[in-house]
Formats: structure tokens, sequence, C-alpha cells
């Protein structure tokens, strides 16, 4: 077993190459990690993940911009690619699928991207639409996969439409599915009216989000069935 | 910090290094990495180009991020990079473009890049970089003069014959569906599409073995400068 020092300069070492989108470290590192038998898990969330956590907060100070971001996403999954084959269990609290695109017409797919590894990360289930969706497609994967979560994303006010649409056929088809959207154009005030249950900024705040709707949605339904048994 | 790292990288077998001040000329995303750092090494068959630039630019990159400068690399191949995050930026950003705006070298009527010293017969790495690097002067027009053997042994005539000037950025120099479409149908031991006529002929930088021709092309050459 790795000694508390040595777990602490690995992961130190991962959070630093994320930071510092450094790919060649990040996958030495991950290496370091299953040769010295540390806890994969420990390293995705204490080393990889807390990286990215500070790159989000760099990007909202404007010490980091678009490609600084996309590049520390390509250090962390160079990493994860390493550490996810031997993750034995997840543990979150909850777990859940989702359901991930962009909307018919738009075929800018980076954010989805970003919120989709961050799901990835937390050991979510991800059914990913990719780009220019029809907007059919989302509910028939929706009912297919019976996801907790369908995600939603669009970066032009004329493909942004599109997720009212979708919105409403999934409420009507089912009532219970979280629906969160995400997107440039999108704000606080267009998820109301649209009927979603959430809108995101950014990737962190939309995994936050997300495993609060997850988790209020199975209370939901245990209460439901605890209901029926009596 | 300029002269250290030029060293640096001819001692590692770079052959032109040039860098770019590129201010206001950046798309949005890029902005601030707006000075560009053009290496080029020499192609030659049988010998892994690719590797080679690969360690030239991770050795660019080293150097500047342990100076606390940003990097964004753009790989020599970078049109074939597909999968990660960063790779869709990269089409933002030519490694000509980079080159010309180091004055390694001109845009040639075959539409390659032409460095008076080696011909269309550079492959070229860029690192995009915040870094404070004093620029060279950027090469404004074309010094292919009156030669026009790409365009005579163009199997596909589809070199138009029009000369680049950094002004006027968006001539028709190479008709690409016809160049594509011959390419196609030529295939070298590899199997891959290969012509090459338009960077073989070039007398910028051939070699005296190359062609007993070249001798005598020459003086038009100078004259060209």
């Amino acid at each position: 077993m790795a000694t508390e020092e040595k777990k602490k300069e690995l992961l130190e070492k991962l959070k630093n190459a994320v930071i510092q989108y450094d790919e060649d470290t990040a996958k030495e590192a991950a290496n370091e990690v299953l040769s010295v038998g540390m806890e994969p898990n420990d390293a995705i969330f204490n080393g990889l993940v807390s990286g990215m956590v500070e790159v989000g907060r760099m990007f909202e100070a404007q010490e980091y911009f678009v490609p600084e971001l996309l590049m520390c996403a390509d250090a962390l999954y160079a990493g994860l690619d390493i550490l996810k084959p031997h993750v034995t269990q997840l543990d979150l609290g909850v777990k859940g699928s989702v359901v991930i695109g962009t909307v018919e017409g738009d075929v800018h797919d980076i954010g989805k991207n970003i919120v989709k590894m961050m799901f990835d990360v937390a050991g979510f289930t991800v059914y990913d639409l990719g780009r220019d969706v029809p907007l059919d497609k989302f509910v028939q994967e929706q009912l297919r996969t019976d996801s907790d979560l369908v995600c939603l994303s669009a970066m032009m006010t004329t493909t942004m439409t599109g997720m009212k649409k979708v919105i409403d056929d999934l409420r009507t088809k089912n009532p219970n599915v979280k629906i969160m959207i995400g997107g440039a154009p999108v704000s606080q005030d267009v998820a109301e009216k649209y009927g979603a249950d959430g809108y995101a900024k950014d990737a962190t705040n939309a995994l936050k989000d997300a495993i609060n709707m997850v988790a209020s949605l199975k209370k939901m339904k245990d209460e439901v069935e605890a209901k029926k048994k009596k | 910090m300029k002269d250290e790292l030029r060293h640096e990288q001819l001692s590692m077998g770079a052959k032109v290094i040039g860098v770019a001040a590129l201010r206001g000329y950046m798309s949005g995303e890029l902005a601030h990495l707006n000075i560009a750092i053009s290496i080029g090494v020499d192609r030659r068959l049988n010998e892994d180009t690719l590797s080679q630039l690969m360690k030239l630019q991770k050795r660019a990159v080293r150097f500047l991020k342990s100076r606390g400068y940003r990097t964004l690399a753009i790989p020599p191949d970078s049109d074939r990079q597909k999968g990660t995050f960063i790779s869709k930026l990269y089409s933002l950003f030519t490694h000509k473009m980079a080159a010309t705006s180091a004055g390694i070298g001109w845009i040639g009527k075959n539409g390659l890049l032409i460095s008076p010293d080696y011909g269309p017969r550079l492959s070229l790495v860029t690192v995009l970089t915040d870094a404070p690097l004093e620029p060279d002067w950027p090469m404004e027009r074309s010094l292919c003069g009156d030669c026009t053997l790409c365009v005579q042994y163009c199997p596909s005539q589809a070199i138009t014959g029009a000369e680049w000037s950094r002004s006027s950025p968006f001539v028709e120099l190479v008709k690409l569906s016809v160049c594509r479409s011959h390419k196609a149908t030529k295939r070298a031991t590899d199997g891959k599409p290969n012509c090459g006529l338009c960077i073989n002929i070039c007398p910028y930088g051939r070699r005296e073995s190359d062609s007993q021709n070249a001798e005598e092309k020459k003086p038009a050459l100078k004259r060209c400068y």
C-alpha cells in the first residue's frame, strides 16, 4: 500500500496536471496511482476532479479562457481513461442515468461534452445523442432508457426554441423526468419559461444540480412506493 | 528568452523557427494567445518527420510553461486529430499563416509554404502563446516571381498561377477539388493518395542531386529574390 505522503503527492500531481493542461503528466500520474495500489476513486475525485474544480474557478475569474478549459478537460480525460477501468465502485450517494445532446440545427457541442464529462466522472450512465439531434429522438431515447434526467444544450437563439418542444413532449409522455437545459443563450428566465427543472451556466453547476435533481426524484419515487405499500 | 528558445530548438533538429505577432488577427477564443511560434523541419522521405515535430513541439511547450506562460500547441497533423476537446479549435488557425507571419516564407503558386532555403520541403508545427517574444518581420508577398514550373508540371492543371500576397489572402491559388481528384488516382507504395510533383519541381531549396536541371534553374531563381 502507498504511504499517506505518496498519496498526497500523487493527488497533487494529478490536480496540477489538469490545471496545467499537461496530458503527459496526467497519464504518468494515473499510471503511478495504479502501480502503487492507490484507490482509483480517490485519485479521480481528489486529484483530477479537484483540479477541474479549480479550473472552473479560474475560468469564471477570467484567468483561463476557452482553449485552456478545453485542454484541461483533455488532460482530465487522459487520466480518467487510465483510471476508470480499475474503479470498483463509485459512490456519490446517488447514481443515475442521463440522456444528453445538442438540439436539432445546432452543431455546437463543446459545452455539452464538458457537461457529459462531469457526468461520466460522477459515475452516471450517459446516453450521448451527440449534436444536431432531431427533437423526437430525445423523447424516444428517454423512454427507451428510462433515464432520470434529460439534458438539452443549444448555443444559438434560433435553435434554443427547439428545447421548448422537447420539454413539452417529455412532460406529456413522462411527467417524472427531470430536465436540464444549458448553453450560451439560456438563462434562468428561459428555463422557467420553458418549464425546465434546472438550468446550469457551467459544467460544475450542471453536475451539482443534476445530483440534487436525481436525489429528489429518487426520493419522490420512494415516497410513492412507500404509499403503495401502505 | 527568444534566443534561448531558438537555440534549443535548432540544436534539437529544427531547421527554421520564427515568431509572429498576431494581436488583433486572432479569432475570439484565441485572442489572448497572440504570439505564434512557427517551427519547421525539412521533410525527407523515410524519416519520421511527424514524431520529430512532436518532440520539438513538446520541448517548446515545456520551455514556455516552465517560465509561466500559456501555450496552445497545434499538432502537425491537426486535421487528423479528432476526439479531443481542443481539436475543435485547431481549425481556427493554420500552420501556413503562422509561418508567413513569422517571416519563414511565403505561399507559393502551388499553395504551399515556400522558404528561401528549403522551398516547399518544410513540415510545420505551431505553438501559440502569450509569452512576450520579439516578433520577426512577416513576409508580405510571394517571391515566386516569373517562375511557373509548378503550374506547367501539375498533371491536373490545378494550379491557377495567381500570386499570393498578404494583402489579398483569398485569391484561389490551387483548385483544390481538381488536385484532390487527381491525387486520388495516384497511390504511393503505402496505398495513400500521393502526387507531390509541385513540391518536387520547385527550384527553391532543391538539392543538386535531385536533378541536373537544378543548376540551370538557379540563375533565374537568384533574380527572383
